[in-house]
């Protein structure tokens, strides 16, 4: 018996193919792991099975239903039992948990409209239960926490269930949760499949797949590289799966040297309750903390995209007060932000428009020099290994992780003297990754001070010289960076009460 | 995810690639290598110059057709529509400077006829110099588009609400000032006879008008702030980011918006011999129609000058050849609205076309 099988998925978008027969077969009660890089084809299966987008071939069968792909309507996978929770959660943060849910299936109404709030608390609270939220149906979204607000989503996807005859899809569930926090929904998942639920989850997290999965499909350019059933395989052979090639995740030599390249003596702003921090020539120094800890903050106020409201900096040993990031970058920082979309990249720009903006009057001889630019940009793409229909394709035509190292590539083009990388990795995929890792790596060998927030504790370890963790608004310990493990640092990013635990 | 954000903006800047940006230079092309297949490519390029064929089949049918056929295709037509278009089409460069970054200037349509008021009556009031009259209304627009660009950029105003209200403000201010009366007498005959005046077949106003269209696209696609304008359009927190000063750079956007619908007003007097006391309204949505439909056309996806122009021209030579052939005057706002509809429609189409398929 199979809960959901797709055979001979074929896609095409405007003559290029992103799923060419593309096979999924999931067992009823299991955790099912889909993996691939940025544009191997993964989010399009799972749009394929939604019926957001027909396929060109193929045939799906849901839990004894079956339907040509073709054919394929969001309400056809629905009727079937498919239901899907996106990377984007699609709740209401100022609403509460009831009313969340209530949107999904219509409030209850009385007669003449008005709400029957009774009954649809009722019928939540029991739905929280299930699902092992501890939440009351009046509590805002806002209020929960990150796994929590997942496993609401979960749960509003699934509340019409009777037994267990719906197939959940998730996409990406844990891409914007902290680690502890994706173990925990992890948990969550993996107790609801123990109860016979079937589960799909997208990832890029192979920790993750290792934890919870039962079998694992690895999507490679649109082909099924790997359908492994029942049996947990090691991390490097997802890896290698995954990329198509062995990728190097061992740790770089340091090229850490003495002198100060940026100072930081008691800063205070929003979260920051006077952060104190040095980054060394060739260093590249992590912060660890958990949302909310200010790591963002730390990053723009140093950008100087926030004004401290005490504190002094120093770069390069001068006094450093950055009115806006126009100064800062003028004084050789350069920021790699952590919502690309939203802050990062000019969508419907061009991929060259987007590259050549933080050089652009070097450009400038009366008129653009677009032919220069254009060839530069092109010298960028090959060098940072981005995959590309050209320099003129709108950044949005590329997969995120393109985007990501198209956004790095500007920065780092202006040769920084202090890089800043807010979540640099985040939703793309382990090729690109270790891509991202090596350009960082030599721009630290070349001179540059790096410093990394990042949610990802795996990614600190591997990256980075010393991981300084932030709690309460400052620096709360701090690590070696060979010593760094994301088991240590979780622990280290929760703990409460002074601590000082200070790895030599 | 963009500042146009505002209603009707927001589905102009759509995602396709500009492959637009190399046609100023016009010898790009040459060196790189396709970037897509041939039928899409080509697609693309006819895409980009579907509206000027668009307005060429126009000028076409009305010259072969019976009704029109006698008075239409003549040089003296000719020269009507294009002085006629002369304001329409600085008033929509004006339009164009803030919407790059984003943002409606919906009183450069009243900021044309104050100045066009302030000429004449610097002249037949004050008797001053012709000169400093001209320079007068250009100043006086600056202003009015400075205190839209402090508004919108330092205070954060939404420019859709607060340019209207400059718009509102300055019809009744011209009103009061004017007593409704129009203001004809000791206009200076040089301005007037300019006005009138033609080279090479065309009104002298068309060589100044294309003059500010060429200042303005080098400006839009040829400096550093123009590409910057166009990044604050796309993402304004991701442009402060990149190190480009944001709020002052839409605010010069603003203020050379203003010159430019100042200098329009100068050339409203020059055109008709005096000022009336009309609002600017009628002026406006012309030039917006044309700014969205220009936004179809050689940079499909992004508001450009010389889609606009030829945005102006398909909505005028329409509107004249349907007069022409005998429709009433209600064509012309028919056509207006209509058109303005139908670019907001076409390129939302396009966007969703191409965004199929694609995250977001």
């Amino acid at each position: 018996m199979i809960a959901l099988e797709a055979i001979g998925i074929d896609k095409h978008f405007a003559g290029t193919p992103a799923l060419v027969g593309a096979h999924l077969r999931v067992r009823p009660g299991t955790v099912h792991a889909l993996l691939g890089g940025n544009g191997s084809g993964k989010s399009t299966l799972i749009k394929v099975l939604a019926g957001v987008h027909s396929g060109d071939a193929g045939v799906i069968r849901v839990l004894g239903t079956h339907w040509a792909a073709p054919d394929g309507t969001a309400r056809v996978a629905r009727a079937a039992g498919l239901r899907f929770v996106h990377q984007d959660l699609g709740l209401f943060d100022s609403m509460t948990i009831a009313e969340n849910v209530a949107f999904d299936t219509g409030f209850p109404t009385r007669v003449g409209g008005s709400v029957q709030w009774g009954p649809l608390r009722r019928r939540v609270a029991a739905l929280l239960d299930r699902y092992e939220i501890d939440a009351s149906p009046r509590t805002t979204v806002g209020e929960l926490r990150p796994s929590q607000r997942t496993m609401v989503a979960v749960a509003r996807a699934l509340q019409d269930q009777e037994g267990s005859e719906f197939v959940l899809c998730l996409d990406e569930p844990t891409a914007s949760l902290p680690n502890h926090e994706s173990r925990l929904l992890l948990q969550g998942l993996r107790r609801r499949a123990e109860g016979g639920q079937t589960i799909v989850f997208v990832t890029h997290h192979l920790g993750e797949v290792l934890d919870v999965a039962d079998d694992v499909t690895v999507l490679r350019d649109g082909k099924v590289a790997a359908a492994i059933v029942d049996r947990t395989p090691t991390e490097d052979e997802l890896v290698e799966l995954i990329a198509g090639r062995s990728v190097d995740r061992r740790r770089q030599g340091s090229s850490a040297g003495t002198e100060a390249v940026l100072t930081v003596r008691d800063l205070h702003v929003g979260p920051l309750r006077g952060l104190d921090l040095n980054v060394h020539r060739g260093e590249v120094v992590g912060l660890a903390g958990l949302v909310g800890s200010g790591r963002t903050t730390a990053l723009t106020t140093i950008f100087g995209a926030r004004k401290p409201t005490a504190g002094a900096m120093t770069l390069g040993g001068a006094a450093y007060r950055p009115g806006s990031p126009g100064q800062a970058m003028a004084q050789g920082a350069a920021l790699v932000p952590e919502d690309r979309l939203g802050d990062g990249s000019f969508g419907q720009l061009s991929v060259s428009e987007n590259a050549s903006m933080s050089v652009l009057g070097q450009y400038w001889r009366a008129w653009l020099r677009r032919r220069a630019e254009r060839r530069d940009t092109q010298a960028l793409l090959t060098e940072y290994a981005v995959k590309s229909p050209g320099p003129d394709a709108p950044l949005l035509a590329l997969s995120g992780g393109n985007q990501q190292k198209v956004v790095l590539a500007r920065s780092l083009r202006r040769a920084p003297v202090l890089l800043l990388l807010d979540e640099p990795t985040q939703g793309v995929d382990v090729a690109s990754r270790s891509d991202i890792y090596a350009q960082v790596r030599r721009n630290a060998a070349a001179g540059c001070a790096v410093l990394i927030a990042s949610s990802d504790f795996e990614e600190l370890g591997l990256l980075c010289d010393r991981v300084l963790i932030l709690r309460a608004g400052r620096i709360c310990a701090e690590l070696e960076g060979h010593l760094a493990t994301a088991d240590l640092l979780t622990r280290l990013v929760q703990s409460s009460g002074p601590s000082q635990e200070v790895a030599a | 995810m963009s500042a146009v954000q505002l209603p009707g903006t927001d589905p102009a800047p759509v995602t396709r690639p500009p492959l637009g940006a190399d046609i100023e230079t016009g010898r790009d092309d040459v060196d790189t290598p396709p970037a897509r297949r041939g039928p899409s490519r080509l697609l693309h390029r006819a895409e980009r110059y579907t509206l000027l064929a668009l307005l060429l089949a126009i000028c076409a049918f009305f010259s072969v057709f019976p009704e029109s056929a006698e008075t239409f295709p003549t040089a003296a037509n000719l020269s009507i529509v294009a002085g006629n278009q002369s304001v329409i089409t600085l008033l929509a460069l004006a339009l164009l400077l803030p919407l790059v970054s984003g943002h409606f200037d919906f009183s450069v349509g009243a900021t044309a006829a104050s100045s066009s008021v302030l000429s004449a009556v610097l002249m037949s009031r004050y008797d001053l110099w012709l000169p400093w009259c001209v320079l007068a209304s250009i100043v006086f627009g600056t202003v009015v588009g400075s205190v839209n660009g402090v508004l919108v950029s330092r205070l954060r105003m939404n420019s859709f609400v607060t340019t209207l209200g400059m718009a509102t403000l300055l019809g009744g201010l011209i009103q009061w000032y004017t007593g409704g009366q129009t203001t004809t007498s000791n206009i200076n005959p040089n301005l007037v006879s300019f006005g009138s005046a033609k080279w090479l077949g065309l009104p002298r106003l068309v060589f100044v008008v294309a003059m500010v269209l060429v200042l303005g696209w080098y400006l839009l696609a040829q400096t550093p702030y123009g590409r910057s304008l166009y990044a604050i359009g796309a993402n304004p927190r991701a442009a402060e980011l990149v190190g480009i000063p944001v709020r002052s750079y839409t605010a010069r956007a603003f203020v050379c918006g203003g010159a430019v619908a100042g200098l329009a007003g100068v050339l409203l007097t020059a055109r008709t011999g005096g000022a009336t006391a009309d609002n600017g309204t009628s002026m406006l949505f012309p030039a917006l129609a044309a700014v969205f439909l220009g936004a179809t056309a050689i940079q499909p996806g992004r508001f450009n000058v010389w889609g606009t122009v030829i945005g102006v021209l398909f909505v005028a030579v329409s509107v004249s050849g349907l007069t022409l052939a005998g429709a009433s005057d209600w064509v012309n706002p028919v056509f207006n609205g209509a058109a303005l509809l139908v670019a907001v429609a076409l390129s939302s189409f396009l966007a969703n076309r191409r965004g199929a398929g694609r995250p977001l």
